[in-house]
């Protein structure tokens, strides 16, 4: 059960420097290494199941939730299914702060927010998801509330409460692994169950993916349980996926780094509120840049090493550090957040006065660590994620559709660049995929007035099961741990993904090209749960590549993605999004859309 | 070794569904919570507030090694 591999855990701890360790810690005997495929269980136990429904909202945290409810209260017949517990799965349990424009108490107008999120995000953000999150995030936190969402710290119940009032059919603990398109539109999904043999075909009008996002299984950051697997199958079906080249810049800490409760002062614990306007330029890679400059012990508390360094990612004017603080927000770099940013504010109490509990992971100022623990940081906690709501399914429209008919998404899963690709508003991130998720439903809703159910062809339907099954039947192979370990050595050290340059991205893209060529075709699984790690594997080295690719292309630094050899932001070449596609032979192809355009099918 | 030990459980099941990792499972020999998948956890603690008898403790330390940006 245990993995201990004969080394002390203390030496493991902030262990870090790339290929290198990883292909040392490869050597230090890693059970899943290499060994034969023990299967646990009788592949002829393995059963199919097939369900029928209008709209299928894949994904149960904040989005899916309201993608689910509100299709449902426009008229389609509606089927939740998740990988997790609804509300206790994805980043949504772990968010504590949600953004509410209320035009009462607003200083500034909706059009004025709109415009300083744009100066932040420098040009970055989509101006009409960005004003679509604003105009429609108090409508949604007044049903929150109605549900008692801010009574709890936790969420599941409160997210029921309308969907157990709909008879909303909830399958959970199922990992959707295909979208499946006739056609040339949406016919449904496939996955398959963690405690029983069931592999389930959903057969669907219209899918909307609430997958939310993902990362390399990071430390420090609790979204272990997603690896972009809505934007991967939606990828493999054609669909443009966007955002790959910025990066989230949290850190935790030197200490424990994988604690991620601890790592967040117990924030977790707290019944979240709401906050009103308080737009940032929260960077993170800023962080990372010190690091690389300086090396460690690089500190986030108060009063700490503030020694400034040259050079580093542009901040526009208005934006910097300094501008931001105030008593509770030392110039140390990022304290936390309420949420969404990695050097955001102190968390608020829904009067909107700051509160003293919480901050981000590494120490944030407001709460502050327990006496005695070392707030040295470390990068990368949240590796392999962008920004919430850059990245993902590139829309077609303020409606969350891609490029493929019947086709939506939501939420962290859609690429909306709401908030742009740098965290800007305070909790805008919670309260974007309400919005999303309501509006997108909507539309769901009414494509499925004017299609029928696809039949999926037997031949299409056994090739699928048979992917999904793979990894099962293999009898040797490449543990799935094991490869993400090796993925997380070449993805992680910040001379790679956050210090980015040329001949770094493209080494680390020789490696992912290993990982993607031979490794991924030879992951082996023992039981359910390791299929699930099989196939999260696969995903997340496809991200790798995407996220390498992107950057090397993006030959500029803007917001959250910084090149080292490409330093300034340039305002002539790049006002545009990077889209990505698989083309008809299967490879991965890019295309810039100007800012402010529409991605086009 | 992050999630630590379950004492007390009185296999309600909460903690497996509130697991977004799916560490914890319910054993079918005598229907208790067990640590099934350790090196999966990620110490959110879900399943420690989701307990009603309080039966889980979790530690600080990671049972795999970890990966950081910077060491
Ligand atoms: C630690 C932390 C703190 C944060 N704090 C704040 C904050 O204070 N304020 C704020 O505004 N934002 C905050 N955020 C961001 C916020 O949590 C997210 O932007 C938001 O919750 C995303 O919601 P979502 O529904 O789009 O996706 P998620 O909540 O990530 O939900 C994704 C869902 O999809 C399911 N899923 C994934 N893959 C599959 C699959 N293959 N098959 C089936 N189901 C699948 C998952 O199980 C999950 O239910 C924070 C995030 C983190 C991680
Ligand atoms: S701490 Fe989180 S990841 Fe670990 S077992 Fe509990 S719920 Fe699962
Ligand atoms: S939640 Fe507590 S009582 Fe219920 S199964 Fe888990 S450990 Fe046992």
């Amino acid at each position: 059960m245990s993995e201990k591999s004969g080394i002390s855990r203390r030496q493991f701890l902030g262990l870090s420097g790339g290929v290198v360790a990883a292909a040392t810690l490869a050597s230090m005997g890693i059970k899943y290494h290499g060994t034969k495929n023990e299967r646990e269980l009788d592949l002829n136990d393995i059963k199919y199941k097939e369900s029928e429904t209008d709209v299928l909202v894949i994904g149960g945290g904040m989005a899916g939730l309201f993608a689910a409810v509100k299709a449902h209260d426009a008229g389609a017949k509606v089927l939740l299914v998740s990988k997790g517990r609804v509300g206790s799965s994805g980043a949504t349990p772990f968010a504590k702060g949600i953004f509410v424009y209320d035009s009462n108490t607003a200083t500034i107008s909706i059009d004025e927010f709109v415009e300083q999120v744009s100066k932040s995000a420098i040009d970055t953000n989509r101006k009409e998801y960005t004003k679509q999150m604003a105009m429609y995030s108090k409508e949604r936190v007044e049903e929150l509330k109605q549900w008692g969402f801010f009574d709890s710290p936790l969420y599941h119940k409160s997210f029921s409460t309308p969907i157990k009032k709909r008879n909303i059919p909830v399958k959970e603990r199922i990992m959707i692994t295909h979208l499946i398109k006739e056609n040339g539109r949406i016919a449904g999904a496939a996955g398959f169950s963690f405690d029983e043999p069931i592999v389930h075909i959903f057969k669907a009008k219209s899918v909307i993916l609430c997958t939310g996002a993902g990362g390399f299984k990071p430390n420090g950051f609790p979204i272990c349980d997603l690896t972009h697997d809505g934007t991967i199958m939606a990828y493999n079906i054609g669909a443009k996926i966007t955002g790959k080249e910025f990066n989230d810049g949290h850190s935790g800490s030197q200490t424990n780094p994988a604690d991620c409760y601890t790592g967040w002062h117990g924030m977790f614990d707290r019944t979240p509120s709401t906050n009103g306007v308080e737009v940032h330029h929260d960077l993170g890679v800023d962080l990372n840049y010190k690091a690389y400059v300086l090396g460690n012990p690089i500190s986030m508390m108060p009063g700490a090493d503030n020694t400034s360094v040259e050079g580093g990612p542009y901040i526009p004017e208005g934006f910097n550090r300094q501008n931001q603080n105030d008593e509770n927000r030392p110039s140390g770099p990022p304290s936390g957040e309420n949420g969404d940013g990695p050097s955001g504010t102190p968390p608020m109490n829904g009067k909107n006065e700051k509160v003293t509990s919480g901050g981000g992971p590494g120490g944030g100022p407001s709460g502050g660590a327990p006496a005695g623990v070392s707030q040295a940081s470390s990068g990368g906690a949240s590796a392999g994620m962008s920004i919430h709501k850059s990245e993902g399914i590139a829309p077609i429209n303020l409606q969350g559709e891609s490029t493929i008919p019947g086709l939506y998404a939501a939420g962290d899963a859609l690429g909306s660049y709401m908030a742009g690709a740098i965290y800007t508003q305070v909790g805008s991130s919670l309260a974007g995929s309400a919005v999303q998720g309501a509006i997108v439903a909507q539309a769901a809703a009414k494509y499925c007035e004017s299609v029928t159910l696809q039949n999926i062809p037997s031949s299409k339907l056994k090739t699928i099961k048979a992917e999904i099954l793979a990894p099962l039947k293999r009898d040797s192979g490449y543990g799935a741990a094991w490869v993400t370990q090796i993925l997380q050595g070449i993805m992680i050290p910040n001379f790679v993904l956050y210090i980015k340059k040329e001949n770094l991205l493209n080494a680390a893209l020789a490696y992912v090209k290993e990982l993607r060529d031979h490794h991924s075709p030879m992951l082996k699984a023992a039981n359910l749960h390791e299929l699930r790690l099989a196939h999260e594997t696969k995903n997340m080295i496809i991200t790798a590549e995407m996220k390498l690719k992107a950057s090397l292309m993006r030959t500029e630094s803007r917001c959250s993605h910084y090149r080292l050899d490409y330093p300034d932001v340039d305002y002539k070449n790049w006002q545009a999004w990077i889209n990505i596609y698989k083309d008809s032979e299967g490879n991965m192809k890019f295309e810039k859309v100007p800012f402010g355009e529409w991605t086009k099918a | 070794m992050s999630i630590k030990s379950i004492v007390g459980c009185i296999g309600c099941g909460e903690c497996v569904q509130s697991c977004p990792t799916d560490v914890i499972r319910l054993s079918t020999v005598n229907k208790k919570a067990y640590i099934a998948y350790p090196a999966d956890c990620q110490m959110c603690h879900l399943c420690r507030m989701s307990c009603p008898v309080d039966a889980i403790t979790i530690d600080s330390e990671k049972s795999i090694p970890v990966m950081v940006s910077w060491g």
